[in-house]
């Protein structure tokens, strides 16, 4: 029985190393979420328009910090616009124009992420969640953020067209696509 | 000679139950939301089965064994407690996982990722804030159901020091009683399949969603 016994240490030392009780960092900005998913990734956008040229300029320490802080405002308003799209397709029937507004968010969104993760605002910059692999397999995050902009202008196509159906179908393509990015790319929250 | 102490059903619930937390625990650290969401379906199936074999179960089982007052854990801290099942002090240790696990399986019911692309089974009868909240709250308390785990697998190995073995009975079923410890009283079989459908049937109505409220 000392095999039982040691494995169940074991397994609450396993279980220990989860940890301790930090508060999440949740961002309590409750700026509107159109509006913060317009505005953010301006911010060095010259350098940047299309995603691809970032290696060459990074930004200083002050700039990085401003585009994290968008980034982070832009993804959070992205998730607020996932968690309204989910509730609004789970009522029957959906609210069109609660879905229309969640869609146009993702859509306008999506193509701006690129640019939102230039070199040079990881984590050795600052607060982050942005995981060092982004820019050491930055190919494979291009195309992960490109499979996304299809899915988010897919299902706001859809959802232009008012089309729910097509909506709902489409809806776990988004899914999908947020999980692709950040299974390898966002590190835990703790 | 040995002799039943723990049923069935009874030793199942203890392991199932420490598997499912452990494996709750793994998949929500490796982008496994979905098996995590299930998990805790499958604990609140056996957290229901367990609160009613507390009532009609086997002796040992039932809560009016082992749910006593401060002053048997006092006679219990003065050696004078003689029985089989939960001593008076252990009991409390039960008692406070049993509450400790039906408030963390509560809290994620309620609670969505922060993707917005899982929600659990209840979610859907708060707001988002209010699920986002309790999704914090539902990491937090993991911390107080975590600490309860590990004082019980502390209490075992304290009690293996001191030549106890608790473990293997919980395994076996069965344990060497001193003379004259009246043994368990075992309850029907059947009737633990009856629990265990409650349980699953109001599992799968919770995850509908709770209808007509969701």
């Amino acid at each position: 029985m000392r095999i039982a016994v040691l494995a169940a240490t074991a397994a609450a030392a396993f279980l220990g190393g989860c940890g301790g009780p930090e508060t999440s960092q949740a961002n309590n900005t409750q700026a509107n979420i159109s509006n913060s998913a317009s505005e953010t990734p301006t911010a060095n956008a010259s350098a940047t328009t299309n995603g691809m040229v970032m290696l060459a300029a990074a930004p200083n320490k002050d700039q990085a910090l401003k585009i994290m802080h968008d980034r982070h405002e832009a993804m959070e308003g992205l998730g607020k616009a996932m968690k309204s799209l989910h509730r609004a397709l789970d009522s029957s029937p959906p609210d069109v124009n609660i879905v229309r507004e969640q869609t146009a968010i993702m859509a306008a969104t999506a193509p701006k992420i690129p640019s939102l993760f230039p070199a040079g605002t990881g984590p050795d910059v600052g607060k982050t969640r942005a995981k060092p692999e982004i820019w050491k397999q930055h190919d494979l995050f291009i195309r992960k953020s490109k499979d996304f902009v299809a899915a988010a202008q897919a299902i706001d196509a859809a959802a232009k067209s008012g089309d729910m159906n097509k909506v709902m179908a489409l809806h776990e393509n988004v899914d999908k696509a947020c999980k692709a990015c950040h299974d390898p790319f966002r590190a835990p929250e703790h | 000679m040995k002799q039943p102490v723990w049923d069935l059903p009874i030793r199942l619930f203890h392991w199932l139950l420490a598997g499912l937390i452990a494996f709750s625990w793994w998949s929500v650290h490796n982008q496994h939301t979905a098996w995590h969401i299930w998990s805790g379906c499958a604990i609140l199936t056996l957290l229901i089965f367990r609160l009613l074999w507390g009532f009609v179960g086997s002796s040992t089982a039932r809560f009016s064994s082992f749910v006593r007052g401060p002053g048997s854990v006092v006679d219990y801290l003065r050696g004078r407690w003689t029985g089989i099942g939960h001593t008076p002090l252990g009991a409390l240790s039960v008692i406070a996982l049993l509450l400790a696990v039906s408030v963390q399986v509560g809290l994620g019911l309620f609670a969505e990722d922060e993707d917005g692309i899982y929600m659990g089974p209840l979610s859907r009868l708060v707001s988002s804030d209010t699920s986002d909240k309790v999704r914090d709250i539902h990491e937090l308390w993991f911390n107080v159901a975590l600490g309860l785990i590990i004082l019980h697998v502390a209490a075992i190995v304290y009690y293996r020091l001191s030549g106890q073995r608790l473990t293997k009975p919980m395994i076996t079923g069965k344990a060497e009683l001193a003379p004259g410890t009246e043994p368990m009283r075992p309850a029907k079989w059947w009737v633990a399949l009856i629990c265990l459908a409650i349980g699953l049937g109001i599992t799968r109505w919770v995850i509908a969603g709770a209808p007509p409220l969701g």
